[in-house]
């Protein structure tokens, strides 16, 4: 192999040549995360995540930003500090968000036939953009931590209250009052999942009245904050091109 | 100018840099085959899949579950063994333009495990926790689980075996060592199907309702991380193709 | 040759869309619930279910039909279950076939969990609106926490008509009726699809400029500034500034739209009413109990003994809904599952009537293929090998006790 030899013909077909591999990398990129995010959001938060009598007040916006934050803030620490593209948290969520659409729309109504307007996905969205513009316009871990992590907590149940409001209007139903989100729960029966597993709300003590959901999301948000800095660290380590010796395996 | 028609003519006589053909049939392998096994469990998930000790279950699903198996174990020996035995025993010999089709080769591979891993990892993991709303879990191997767990993971772990033994045989960028990464992200995944044990288990025992949060299924979640691997692969691979561009780009 | 190929490709496409089409909208005939895995033991001793009735064999979409009947919650409830103290009345069917339209356990509705006592014995009723056609098999089931799905005798019931005809209205506390079944869908789908453009939009504009290998070249020659320009933060500015903007203004006029909401309901429901079964004047004492294997029939010596005042016979021994009756003495009229109902399964070596205040020593033998088909018999292999049932034993009136029993089991395999 001779070092004046060149890999292309032309500067054109370089530049065309770095663009396929673009999209090649994207795409598998998206795909793998993907994978990689679905498993492990479905597994640490899927439950709130699958079923409206799931979305509630405390535990729902407690948790879902904690346990969604992790993707985002590893693929950050390798795209932006590498190539500094600043999306990573937003192809996160555009990957998980189309899995568990997909797989809501064809499986959980297509294979099972549980209605979507009862187990669409969260809402991801508002958090991630706001935590990629953060990035990109401070450039700095701390404050995407620190400010992303917060807002990505504080703005996940916002972001969601236009879709779940209406299945929290109350209804009257034998006696009993209850939302229609719980109606729901009841109606389209679940083999596996009998009422008892439900984790949501079951407070007694009521501080800031019925205002309680910006209490969660702001706890979600201190939490999140930490979430971010040790998954920026989990990215980085995955993000290597270290080489081990063959002879040690 | 007789020279330049020469390159031309040699140009179109060389293969092309990316087959795109290999690259769409690759992907239209994945798309085709799991939509025909998502219209297999559409219609007898119903029909046979809901108890398994009727005699229809092991007709349709404990067969299904055995011939996979076979398959599988063919599959992955012929193919990697394939990779392995046709491996180039000069690969830094090759020159540049060879090792760049080689990287388009390599990321027609990747876009495979891509598919791969989403199937496994997203559409038929996540269509487990509808299943089990539809049945009462009467053995490990539930329709979902025969699809989930013995098909779409096994696959994906071939897929990500098939691409690793590919880089490590034919590009120059891979022959230091192993890369760490690529171990993570082909390992990683793989040691989701013997969690499959721990989970059945637990099933077996335990737990006979739904929750998809429970800690019994964090083994899953632990080796699903490992998918972040594909982050040092990119990097190993962009530095690699920076390599063999950089004065053209610049 | 290229148009060839294209048209195969598309052809191919169509034919996967159709047959993923046609998967979906598949009527099936469902086989059996997965009751048959539960060990024996669990399905004997926790609870017993009985009295059940299936108002209808076929229903077409949109009506309804109920399940009602009674359980007893078992005295000598197994060590290795944890005890029904947070429970939920289910009903096994294979998802939403059926909408649960109603669920009463001593005329309380149950939405929730509730609190069962050892035992005690409930009447029940679940109401049932059919959603989509095909055969099912419906279940009584009883969630326990702990425990698991505890599932009941079943029966096929046959939905005709078409889902796409069903319908779900309901009306809420702010007056205004909806269709459950489809209410918010394309709220969702607009707050989705508006959301997914975004981040779609933000993707794209940074991919539509070269991405990987030029980036990771600057940023390795230590150019990685001159990578993000100034109309770059100004765009990253407009979508932050944008996207907060959009989630309170959305906020805002959502509070608008629906002023009034209620958080999630939840909460253990304790105090469930409990029936008073007839006081039981009857007693019997299992002497001992085997199954011999290759008969594929449970034999029992026990002493009863009378403390009434009428003469009474027994007529029925119940496990795990496995129904097994002399038919001198009892008779099913109410449509019971062929396949759990064993009609002349109970052969009493003497049942004649037993005069109050006398006692007698009999071997009664319960043999129907239901144990080993419900794998009933698979109890010799429980690490837990006692059996449990109930007798029913009825006077010339046709008034009948409800006795519990609960023993070892010895296997006979010769």
């Amino acid at each position: 192999m001779s070092a004046s030899q060149s890999a292309v013909r032309s500067r054109a077909e370089a530049v065309k040549v770095s663009r396929t591999f673009d999209w090649l990398i994207l795409f598998t990129l998206f795909f793998v995360v993907l994978g990689g995010y679905h498993i492990h959001y479905m597994l640490t938060g899927g439950d709130w995540d699958f079923w409206t009598d799931w979305k509630d007040r405390r535990l729902w916006v407690t948790v879902a930003p904690i346990v969604s934050i992790t993707f985002p803030a590893a693929v950050q620490a390798c795209l932006w500090y590498r190539y500094r593209l600043p999306f990573g948290a937003v192809v996160c969520i555009l990957g998980l968000l189309l899995g568990e659409w997909v797989n809501r729309y064809l499986n959980f109504w297509g294979w099972t036939y549980f209605p979507v307007n009862f187990c669409f996905p969260s809402n991801l969205m508002p958090g991630a953009i706001v935590l990629d513009v953060i990035l990109m316009l401070s450039g700095s871990l701390t404050v995407t931590a620190v400010v992303g992590g917060l807002a990505y907590g504080l703005l996940f149940y916002p972001g969601n209250w236009p879709v779940i409001a209406p299945l929290h209007v109350p209804v009257e139903y034998n006696g009993m009052m209850m939302t229609l989100a719980d109606l729901q729960g009841y109606h389209y029966v679940r083999t596996g999942t009998p009422e008892y597993i439900r984790m949501v709300e079951k407070g007694t003590l009521r501080t800031f009245g019925k205002d309680v959901a910006p209490v969660s999301a702001f706890f979600s948000g201190f939490v999140s904050i930490i979430i971010y800095f040790l998954w920026h660290f989990f990215g980085k380590w995955f993000a290597q091109t270290t080489f081990v010796n063959s002879e040690n395996f | 100018m007789a020279a330049t028609t020469e390159s031309v003519k040699a140009d179109a006589a060389e293969k092309p840099l990316l087959n795109v053909r290999n690259l769409v049939l690759g992907s239209l392998v994945y798309i085709i085959f799991y939509g025909w096994v998502r219209w297999y469990e559409g219609v007898y998930g119903w029909s046979a899949g809901l108890d398994s000790f009727a005699p229809e279950f092991e007709t349709y699903w404990m067969n299904f579950l055995y011939i996979e198996f076979v398959l599988e174990v063919c599959t992955a020996g012929i193919l990697w063994g394939y990779i392995w035995k046709s491996r180039d025993r000069k690969v830094m010999s090759i020159t540049p333009r060879e090792e760049l089709r080689r990287h388009f080769t390599h990321w027609t591979w990747l876009v495979c495990y891509a598919w791969a891993i989403y199937y496994g990892a997203s559409y038929f993991t996540e269509q487990d926790g509808t299943w089990h709303q539809t049945i009462v879990r009467d053995t490990d191997f539930t329709p979902s689980h025969i699809i989930e767990f013995y098909l779409s993971y096994p696959i994906y772990i071939i897929t990500g075996g098939a691409s690793f033994l590919y880089a490590r045989t034919r590009l120059p960028a891979y022959q230091q060592g192993l890369s760490l990464m690529y171990l993570v992200s082909v390992v990683g995944p793989f040691m989701i199907l013997p969690n499959v044990g721990l989970n059945e288990w637990g099933h077996t025992f335990w737990f006979m309702e739904e929750l998809f949060v429970a800690p019994l299924h964090y083994g899953f979640v632990f080796f699903g991380w490992a998918a972040l691997g594909v982050l040092g692969v990119v990097n190993i691979e962009v530095q690699a193709i920076s390599k063999l561009l950089k004065k053209d780009l610049a | 040759m290229k148009i060839l190929k294209d048209k195969v490709a598309k052809l191919s496409f169509v034919a996967l869309l159709l047959t993923m089409t046609a998967a979906m909208f598949y009527t099936p005939t469902a086989s059996a619930h997965g009751e048959k895995s539960q060990a024996a033991f669990m399905r004997m001793r926790t609870i017993h279910w009985f009295d059940l009735n299936w108002s209808k064999d076929e229903v077409p979409v949109n009506d309804t039909m109920t399940l009602t009947g009674k359980f007893y919650v078992f005295q000598g409830w197994p060590e290795t279950v944890d005890k029904p103290e947070v429970s939920f009345l289910n009903v096994g069917i294979p998802g939403p076939v059926f909408i649960r339209a109603g669920s009463w356990i001593g005329g309380q509705l149950v939405p929730r969990s509730v609190s069962l006592e050892l035992g005690e014995t409930y009447e029940f009723k679940v109401l049932l609106k059919a959603r989509r056609p095909g055969d099912w098999h419906v279940h009584a089931m009883m969630n326990v926490k702990g425990g698991g799905p505890i599932i009941g005798p079943g029966k096929w019931v046959t939905i005709t008509g078409s889902m796409s005809d069903f319908t779900n209205p309901i009306t809420t506390l702010t007056g205004e009726t909806i269709d459950l079944e489809t209410y918010n869908l394309s709220n969702t789908y607009f707050w989705h699809g508006l959301w997914y453009a975004i981040g779609l939009l933000w993707l794209a504009y940074w991919a539509r400029k070269p991405m990987f290998v030029p980036r990771s070249i600057a940023v390795e020659a230590g150019k990685a500034d001159t990578l993000i320009s100034g109309t770059d933060k100004k765009v990253a500015l407009g979508f932050g500034v944008g996207v907060i903007a959009i989630v309170a203004m959305s906020m805002a006029s959502t509070n608008d739209k629906f002023p009034i909401t209620t958080p999630l309901q939840a909460g253990l429901l304790r105090g469930m009413k409990t029936i008073e079964m007839p006081v039981a004047t009857v007693k019997v004492k299992i002497e001992d109990a085997t199954y011999r294997v290759p008969g594929r029939a449970m034999q029992m010596t026990m002493t009863i003994t009378n403390n009434g005042d009428s003469p009474v016979r027994l007529g029925e021994f119940n496990t795990a809904g496995v129904r097994f009756l002399d038919p001198e003495v009892s008779v099913d009229e109410s449509g019971y599952p062929d396949d759990l109902l064993a009609e002349e399964g109970l052969t009493v070596s003497d049942n004649s009537p037993l005069a109050p205040g006398q006692s007698k020593t009999v071997q009664v033998t319960a043999s129907d293929a239901a144990w080993e088909v419900y794998r009933l018999a698979d109890l010799i292999y429980d690490p837990d090998s006692r059996f449990a049932g109930l007798l029913f034993f009825y006077d010339a009136a046709g008034n009948r006790q409800m006795i519990t029993i609960d023993a070892p089991l010895i296997p006979s395999f010769i």
